[in-house]
C-alpha cells in the first residue's frame, strides 16, 4: 500500500468515525439532550469530511456534505430548530453520504439509484434554507473568478508595495513574497526602500519600515500578481502599474492605508498558555497508550504466532523423543513464552463491543419509528471485550434479533397499555465475560413466545410429528428451523422465516450457541455465547483409534475412567449421583479396531448441559491453532475444525454442543427412537435442533 | 536546510494527504492533532509555517493562534488559516488573533502549495 492509498484509507476511516458520531450526536438532540457542544461537535464532523474528501478530490461528497453544512450552520446560528423531522432527514443525509463513501471505497462509483436519492435529498436540504443566493452559490464551493484580464503574452509590471508596521509580527516576511514573485515571472529589478525610521533610540526591530519597488517581467494577470501580496493585503499599500513599451498606462491598484492600530483583540495571558499546555502533556501522555495498526498487520501476526507454536510443540516432541533433559527444559521454557506471547497477540485484536451495540440506537430509533412503536433501548456492558473477527461476524446476526424482538417481541402501545405495562417497550444489549466465553443477551419486555403456537406451526410445516411432547427450550429452539415463521404479518423487517435459522447458523459457524428463554408476557431473552476468539484454543488431546482430537479446554469438566460395568449399549450413567449421558466415540467416528487397555471418558459442558465422551487415550493440554475445514465438510456435525500438531499430523477439533446436545437426546428419547439416527459419520444429527441447552 | 511546517488538523486523513504534498515539495512537516497537541510540540524546534484549521477540539484554531502570538519562541511564525466559505466571522476572528493568511476549505494539494509557497519556499 503506496502512500496516497494509506491516506486514503485513513479518509475512509475516519469519515467511518465521523458519521457514527453525527449519528450519535443527531440521535442526542432528537431525544431533547445534548448543549452546544453537541451541536458543534456536529458541525466539525461534517465540516472534516467536507474538507478532507476535497483533498482527495471527492466532488460529490464535498458537494453533497456541503449542503448539509449549510444547515447545521442555520441551526447553530439558530436560525432553525431541531425536530424530529429535521433529525431524519439529517440521518438520512448521514446514511447518503455514507453509501457514497462506501462507492468510493470499494471503486464502482455512479450507482443512479444514490444519484437520484442524493439529488432529492438536497432538494429537502435547500427548502431548509431556501434563499436564491444560497441555492445557486451552494452547488460550487470555493471557485475563484477568473482574471478578466487577456493573457497577451508577457509584459512588464511595476509593483510598489509599502508594508505595513505590523508586517514582522504577522510572521510575513517581505522576501518571501519576493521569491514566490520570483516563480511567476522574472525579476528584472528590485529596490528596497525604507520610509518613516525613527532614531536609534526609539527604533524597534520588530516594526516593518520597508517598502519595495518591483519591476517583473510575466505573463500573470493583475489579478494573479495582486493574489501574491493576499495575505498582506491588510498592511501594505499595493501599486501596480502595467509597463508598455509606448505610453506607460498606469492602472493603480490601492489597498487600505497603514492600520495603525494594534490588535484589536488582546493576546493570550501567559497562566492560559501554561495551563493549556499542561493539560496538553496530560491528553499526549493518555494519546501515547494508542496507535493505530491496520488489522491486516494483527491477523498476520496472529498467523505467525499460530505457526510458532506448532513449530514449538514440533520442537517439544523431538526433545521427548530423544529424552534429553535440558532440551525438554529449554523446549519447555519456549512454550511457556510462545503462550504468553500467542495470549499477548490475541489481546492486541480485543476490541470492546460498545461500538457494534452502539450502532443499534440508531436502529432502534429507524425500527420504532416504521412500526409505530415506542422502544427504548438500554446498553450494558459496552466494555466487555472480543476478537475483532468474532465482533465483525456477530453484527449480522445482533441485527437480526434485535429486530425480531422489536417486530415480534414488543407490543404496540396500546397493547401493553391494556396489558398493563408501560406504554414504552424495553430492549436491553448485555454482553459479559462467562468462563472463557462472551455472552451477548437481547431482551426485550414483550409479550414473549407463545408455546403453543410455536408448537403448532412446527406440526403444520412438518418440522415435527404431531403429539410430540417436547421440553420448553427445544419448542423455543424451533424458531431457529429453517422455513419457520409465527408472524402473521409479513413486514419488511423480518417475517419472511428466513432469517432465524440464518442467525443460528452463523452463530454456530463461531462456534457459538443460541438459547432462548421466554415467559409469556413478560418478555424474551436470546443469549448468544460465543468463545472469545477465533483464532488459537487451549485444548485437550485425545485419541480414539489411531486418531488424535483436540476438545477445546474451556468444555473439558473432568476426566474419569469409564466404569468397568456399564453395559455395551447403554446412553447414560451415574456420575456421583446424578444422570451423566454419553457418546463412545468410538461408535461415533465408526472405529473397528478394538481397544488397547481402559477407556476413559471426558466430561465435558457447555453452558449448563453436560456429558462424556468416551475415547481411548487421553494425551493432555496443547495449544490448537484452527485451522477451518473446507467447504465440503460445512454440513459435518460432530466436527468443529482442524489443527496441526507438533508431529505435522492433522486432528480434528470436536464440535462439543453438538455432541453434548446427540448425547442428550439418544439418552432421554432412549429406545426405538436412537435407531432412526443415521450412522453415516457425514451427517451425524439431522433432523432435530442440535444444540438445545436446557437448564 | 528544509524548512519544517506544522499542519494542524483534527482530521488525521487531511493530515497525511497534507503531509504528503508538502513533503513532496520539499517540506518537513510535523502534525498537530489540535491546538492543545501542536502547542506542545512547540517546544522550541524551529517551525517556519504554521497551518491550521479553524475547527477542532480541545483547543480551535483561533484559541490556538492567539497563543502561538504570545509565544515567544513562535510569536512571528507566519500562520495559514484553514477557513471554509461560510465561516467569514471566524476568520475575522482569526485575522484579528495574528493569522493574516488562508486557504479555503475544500482545497486541492496544488491550491495548498501554491499558498505555502507565497510565505515558505522549501
Amino acid at each position: 500500500m503506496n502512500e496516497f492509498d494509506q491516506a486514503r484509507q485513513t479518509f475512509f476511516d475516519e469519515s467511518r468515525d465521523m458519521l457514527r458520531e453525527i449519528e450519535d450526536a443527531l440521535l442526542v438532540l432528537e431525544s431533547g439532550g445534548g448543549d452546544a457542544e453537541t451541536l458543534n461537535g456536529l458541525f466539525r464532523a461534517a465540516h472534516t469530511i467536507k474538507g478532507s474528501a476535497g483533498l482527495f478530490g471527492y466532488e460529490d461528497v464535498v458537494a453533497f456534505t456541503h449542503e448539509v453544512e449549510t444547515v447545521l450552520d442555520r441551526l447553530r446560528a439558530g436560525e432553525l430548530a431541531f425536530g424530529e423531522e429535521l433529525a431524519g432527514l439529517m440521518l438520512a443525509c448521514a446514511d447518503h453520504v455514507s453509501s457514497l463513501l462506501a462507492e468510493l471505497e470499494s471503486g464502482n462509483t455512479g450507482e443512479t439509484a444514490d444519484r437520484d436519492r442524493g439529488t432529492g435529498l438536497v432538494t429537502r436540504l435547500r427548502s431548509l434554507y431556501a434563499t436564491p443566493e444560497a441555492t445557486t452559490r451552494a452547488a460550487s464551493p470555493a471557485v475563484e473568478a477568473s482574471s478578466d484580464a487577456p493573457a497577451s503574452g508577457p509584459c512588464r509590471w511595476r509593483i510598489d508595495v509599502r508594508f505595513g508596521a505590523d508586517v514582522f509580527r504577522n510572521g510575513m516576511d517581505p522576501l518571501s513574497f519576493i521569491r514566490y514573485l520570483g516563480t511567476r515571472g522574472e525579476l528584472v529589478r528590485v529596490v528596497t526602500r525604507l520610509f518613516d525610521v525613527p532614531p536609534a533610540d526609539r527604533f524597534d526591530a520588530e516594526t516593518c519600515h520597508l517598502a519595495l519597488d518591483i519591476l517583473v517581467h510575466t505573463t500573470a494577470s493583475r489579478e494573479e500578481l495582486e493574489k501574491v501580496f493576499d495575505f498582506v493585503r491588510d498592511d501594505c499599500t499595493l501599486v501596480l502599474t502595467r509597463v508598455t513599451e509606448g505610453a506607460p498606462s498606469v492602472e493603480t491598484t490601492g489597498t487600505g492605508a497603514v492600520p495603525t492600530e494594534g490588535g484589536t483583540e488582546p493576546v493570550v495571558a501567559p497562566e492560559v498558555v501554561n495551563v493549556a499546555m499542561t493539560r496538553q502533556k496530560e491528553q499526549r501522555a493518555e494519546e501515547a497508550r494508542f496507535i493505530r495498526v491496520q488489522a491486516d498487520k494483527l491477523d498476520e501476526l496472529i498467523s505467525l504466532v499460530g505457526e510458532l507454536v506448532i513449530a514449538g510443540a514440533g520442537a517439544t516432541l523431538v526433545a521427548r523423543q530423544i529424552r534429553h533433559m535440558g532440551m525438554l527444559e529449554a523446549t519447555q521454557s519456549i512454550s511457556d513464552l510462545v503462550e504468553e506471547i500467542r495470549n499477548s497477540a490475541l489481546q492486541l485484536r480485543m476490541v470492546q463491543i460498545g461500538d457494534t451495540f452502539a450502532r443499534f440506537r440508531r436502529v432502534v430509533r429507524d425500527v420504532s419509528h416504521d412500526l409505530g412503536k415506542e422502544i427504548e433501548l438500554e446498553i450494558r456492558g459496552a466494555d466487555t471485550e472480543l476478537d475483532k473477527s468474532v465482533v465483525e461476524k456477530i453484527a449480522d446476526p445482533l441485527m437480526h434479533l434485535v429486530r425480531n424482538a422489536m417486530d415480534h417481541g414488543i407490543e404496540t402501545g396500546d397493547e401493553r397499555a391494556a396489558a398493563g405495562k408501560p406504554r414504552a417497550g424495553h430492549l436491553r444489549l448485555n454482553a459479559y465475560h462467562d468462563s472463557g466465553s462472551i455472552v451477548i443477551e437481547v431482551q426485550d419486555d414483550g409479550r414473549g413466545l407463545d408455546r403453543a403456537r410455536i408448537l403448532r406451526k412446527a406440526v403444520e410445516r412438518g418440522i415435527v410429528p404431531e403429539n410430540t411432547e417436547l421440553p420448553e427450550d427445544e419448542v423455543f429452539g424451533l424458531i431457529f428451523m429453517p422455513g419457520f415463521s409465527t408472524a402473521e404479518t409479513v413486514t419488511n423487517l423480518s417475517g419472511r422465516g428466513v432469517g432465524m435459522d440464518v442467525v443460528k447458523r452463523n452463530i454456530e459457524s463461531l462456534r457459538g450457541t443460541v438459547h432462548v428463554a421466554s415467559t409469556p408476557g413478560a418478555g424474551t431473552k436470546m443469549a448468544i455465547r460465543l468463545p472469545l476468539t477465533l483464532a488459537i484454543i487451549d485444548g485437550f488431546l485425545v485419541t480414539v483409534g489411531r486418531s488424535s482430537y483436540v476438545i477445546p479446554l474451556d468444555m473439558v469438566v473432568e476426566c474419569i475412567e469409564l466404569p468397568a460395568d456399564i453395559p455395551a449399549h447403554a446412553q447414560h450413567f451415574n456420575l456421583r449421583g446424578e444422570v451423566l449421558p454419553f457418546l463412545r466415540m468410538r461408535d461415533v467416528f465408526q472405529v473397528e479396531d478394538s481397544v488397547a487397555g481402559h477407556e476413559s471418558v471426558v466430561v465435558v459442558r457447555n453452558g449448563t448441559s453436560r456429558a462424556g465422551l468416551v475415547v481411548d487415550r487421553l494425551l493432555g493440554e496443547l495449544q490448537a491453532v484452527i485451522k477451518p475445514l473446507g467447504r465440503i465438510f460445512r454440513d459435518l456435525q460432530g466436527i468443529g475444525g482442524s489443527t496441526i500438531l507438533g508431529s505435522g499430523e492433522v486432528a480434528l477439533i470436536l464440535d462439543v454442543p453438538a455432541l453434548i446436545a446427540r448425547a442428550t437426546r439418544n439418552s432421554t428419547l432412549a429406545g426405538p427412537a436412537t435407531a432412526g439416527i443415521p450412522r453415516s459419520p457425514g451427517r451425524l444429527l439431522t433432523e432435530i435442533p442440535s444444540s438445545l441447552e436446557r437448564e | 536546510m528544509a524548512k519544517t511546517i506544522m499542519v494542524v488538523d483534527d482530521s488525521a486523513s487531511l493530515r497525511q494527504m497534507v503531509g504528503i504534498a508538502l513533503r513532496g515539495a520539499g517540506y518537513d512537516v510535523i502534525e498537530g492533532s489540535d491546538g492543545r497537541d501542536a502547542l506542545g510540540k512547540l517546544d522550541g524546534r524551529k517551525v517556519h509555517l504554521i497551518v491550521s484549521d479553524v475547527n477542532m477540539p480541545n483547543m480551535d484554531g483561533i484559541a490556538f493562534v492567539k497563543a502561538v502570538k504570545a509565544h515567544p519562541g513562535y510569536k512571528f511564525t507566519p500562520v495559514v488559516m484553514l477557513t471554509t466559505e461560510n465561516q467569514e466571522a471566524r476568520m475575522l476572528e482569526g485575522r484579528n488573533a495574528g493569522a493574516k493568511a488562508w486557504i479555503v476549505k475544500p482545497f486541492k494539494p496544488p491550491e495548498l502549495l501554491d499558498a505555502v509557497s507565497r510565505l515558505v519556499l522549501p
